[in-house]
């Protein structure tokens, strides 16, 4: 195993945010099948069940709602990295949580938000809500934790706009190439590197150095091939020693043959078959389908049936992200009160303590013993 | 014996045959028992004894006596031929000490065994017990003449026996002995050496000072910029202070060479734990990478900028940490295969789905390349 990949396999993005597309899929359909159960739950009381989003149209709600943080994202002049962070954030929060359950519009502020902060950038609320319309600083901080938890605390996200510059300084260290056209495809390959793998799976399938390889692809197929060929250039393994190797044989090219596996043939082919893949995946959503998201009467088509949906099936509870942490804030404070009750009840009065508590289990029965002793030090009266 | 007893000796062995010595006193300190003279007379007179008999007498008498080839002891009683080579002056002013003090350094002699040389520590000190025990025969049993004559044929024959073991310990012995002298002799040259070197830097450092003080004095009294020189002269002397340093250790390292320093009485250093090499920060994460090279400069049309600008480089900013993570941004990765490792949940996939993965990736492809890295992948999990 080379040590690059080692080393990028101990990351949090590898751990714990890398899926393969069955895995991603299935994911997705178990946190849509338990948000359907849990809001239903909710909603039976008030009023008939509405028609829940299926899991692709929540991908689809999704999508749009990455492009509109891209969107404001922009509109804000943030950096390359902090946008990319903060979509990254939003589409790994909602692969575990439903967006019925929680407001995609608030979650995005909040993704922005704390997207700039896992950058290295720290905005003041006030002024970083005021940028939106009829935002004040709590809204965007109230589903910072939410998002914390979401994210499995896992805050660095690994981009591959530095591979890109990587790249491209080994590109022209090649020498034989025009200068002219690693300068195109590098814009372009940026163009995409911005867009194409935010706004779908690549970040969870694929590494970042293959989704760098992948965009520089579509931008100059060749040239992305060249990176791959030199970068595997060990010669392949003689057919015969690797149909039938011997002992000896392999004994004596241990060495040789170690190398050839790091950088030969093999891994290049198979490298180059994920590339391919991820390609794919980047080619369904080019720059230029930036604007097909919003505005255009194509895509209100889409959005809009989803969005009215979405009303309809959202979590009543769950909806309004100020409230909650409110409500969560209140119920932390009364039972830390409740706590505090129930160390001055033991001093106070003793009889109460199963009134006030419910009946004492096992665990007081120690204390109330201990407490009581002192109370008829002579014993009871002659 | 060479060394001279400090006072002479005060009592007279009077002895029974075979040199027993008894109890017998001696009238004076200062009078010869043979001849009568006493110090008053010869202030010199210096009382030898021989280990026949130890009976001791005047070197007058001995002279007198023995001059002329062997002679029987004057004692009267004291049957033992004694010759003119082996009369010595007494160490100790009892004699009956001086005469264990002689057949214990025999004893020991001859029975040189030490502890290395038992198995057990029972071992040694039983044959301690049996040496004392002989030594004991030999010393003290004056009226018992059997057990001195029988312990004396034991020590005789042992000594017969054993003579090659005894000289090998002996010259064993002489040994030891010999580097604990020389590491002494060097001890003391070596601290010899140091107090000569401190003497000889603190004499120089006196001369400096001196000579320092003088030329200010001097230049004060030109009273050309006066203070400045001053000044100056003050500034330089730091430094001849701090220069003969280097040469101080290279003295210690001469000497150090001599005869190593090393205090007495320690005990030898236990075996240091097996080495586990130099602590690693990195729990053995090889940093070093396998897929690119790093090279000092790469071509960048807007990093150049960076490289040279004065802002970014006088903070300690240097561009070739960028290209380090660049590079490796670029290739780390870039063999992870997320799809097949989260599905089969290990680096390496296990032989059976290698095998239906390689079968079913030749079936789709039948592609050669494919093939034969599989194959190699189910040898290395078979061997």
């Amino acid at each position: 195993m080379a040590s690059e990949d080692a080393r990028y396999r101990q990351s949090t993005q590898y751990r714990l945010w890398s899926f393969s597309p069955a895995q991603l899929s299935s994911m997705r359909e178990k946190t849509n099948a338990l948000a359907q159960s849990n809001i239903s739950e909710r909603l039976l009381s008030t009023r008939a069940l509405p028609e829940f989003l299926t899991p692709a149209e929540e991908l689809q709600l999704l999508n749009f709602y990455t492009i509109d943080l891209l969107r404001a994202g922009n509109f804000f002049n943030l950096r390359t990295d902090m946008r990319a962070t903060a979509a990254v954030f939003l589409r790994r929060f909602y692969l575990t949580n439903s967006i019925m359950t929680y407001p995609p519009t608030d979650m995005l502020k909040t993704c922005l938000f704390f997207g700039c902060k896992a950058e290295g950038h720290y905005p003041s609320v006030g002024k970083f809500a005021e940028q939106f319309p009829n935002t004040t600083g709590e809204d965007v901080l109230a589903g910072e934790f939410l998002l914390c938890q979401g994210l499995r605390f896992a805050f660095d996200v690994k981009h591959p706009f530095r591979a890109l510059e990587g790249a491209i300084m080994e590109l022209r260290r090649y020498g034989n190439i025009e200068d002219s056209r690693i300068s195109s495809a590098h814009s372009r390959a940026r163009e995409i590197l911005k867009f194409s793998p935010l706004v779908t799976d690549a970040y969870f399938h694929y590494t970042p150095s293959q989704i760098m390889l992948a965009a520089l692809s579509l931008a100059d197929q060749e040239l992305a091939e060249r990176v791959v060929h030199e970068t595997f250039h060990h010669p392949a393994l003689s057919d015969g020693a690797a149909a039938a190797p011997t002992r000896e044989n392999r004994k004596g090219a241990a060495a040789a043959g170690e190398r050839a596996r790091l950088v030969g043939a093999e891994m290049r082919d198979r490298v180059l078959e994920v590339v391919n893949a991820c390609r794919e995946v980047l080619a369904k959503e080019p720059p230029e389908r930036m604007t097909a998201y919003w505005g255009t009467p194509d895509s209100n088509q889409i959005t809009r049936p989803l969005l009215r949906k979405l009303k309809k099936c959202h979590d009543p509870d769950r909806w309004n992200l100020v409230e909650l942490q409110r409500a969560r804030r209140e119920q932390a404070a009364l039972k830390e009160d409740a706590e505090d009750d129930e160390g001055n009840g033991a001093r106070g009065s003793l009889d109460g303590d199963g009134a006030v508590f419910g009946d004492a289990d096992g665990r007081d029965v120690k204390r109330r013993k201990v407490a009581k002793a002192p109370e008829d030090p002579f014993g009871g009266p002659l | 014996m060479s060394r001279k007893p400090a006072v002479a000796p005060r009592a007279s062995i009077g002895g029974g045959g075979g040199g027993v010595p008894g109890a017998l006193a001696i009238s004076s300190d200062d009078m010869c028992p043979v001849c009568k003279t006493i110090r008053y007379l010869n202030k010199d007179m210096e009382f030898l004894i021989n280990p026949e008999c130890y009976h001791p007498m005047c070197s007058n008498c001995v002279n007198r006596l023995f001059n002329d080839g062997p002679n029987q002891c004057p004692y009267a009683g004291c049957h033992q031929t004694l010759r003119r080579k082996g009369f010595r002056s007494a160490f100790f002013g009892d004699l009956t000490v001086e005469r264990e003090v002689d057949i214990r350094r025999r004893v020991a002699a001859v029975f040189n065994q030490v502890e290395d040389d038992f198995e057990t520590l029972g071992d040694y000190n039983d044959y301690l017990q049996q040496v004392e025990d002989l030594t004991f025969d030999l010393v003290f049993s004056g009226a018992d003449e059997g057990r001195r004559r029988k312990a004396e044929a034991n020590l005789q024959q042992w000594e017969a026996e054993h003579k090659a073991d005894i000289e090998r310990n002996k010259k064993a012995g002489r040994e030891a002995d010999e580097t604990a002298r020389r590491r002494l002799a060097a001890e003391r040259e070596a601290a010899r050496q140091r107090r000569l070197e401190a003497a000889r830097e603190a004499e120089e450092e006196r001369l400096e000072r001196v000579r320092s003080n003088e030329e200010a004095l001097d230049q004060l009294a030109k009273g050309d910029g006066a203070a400045k020189v001053q000044l100056k002269r003050r500034g330089q002397q730091g430094r001849p202070v701090a220069a003969p340093a280097p040469e101080a250790d290279g003295a210690a390292e001469v000497t150090g060479a001599a005869g190593r320093l090393s205090i007495r009485g320690l005990k030898e250093k236990k075996r240091a734990p097996e080495s586990t090499g130099p602590y690693d920060p990195f729990a053995g994460y090889d940093f070093h990478p396998d897929r690119y090279k790093l090279r000092d400069a790469f071509a960048s049309d807007w990093l150049d900028g960076f490289a040279r600008d004065p802002k970014h480089s006088t903070g300690g900013y240097d561009v070739r940490e960028y290209y380090a993570r660049a590079m490796f941004d670029a290739f780390s990765g870039m063999g992870v295969f997320i799809g097949d490792e989260k599905e089969t949940g290990s680096l390496d996939m296990s032989a059976r789905e290698v095998a239906d993965f390689g079968a079913g990736m030749a079936a789709e492809q039948s592609g050669p390349v494919v093939a034969p890295s599989i194959r190699m992948e189910v040898d290395d999990v078979f061997a």
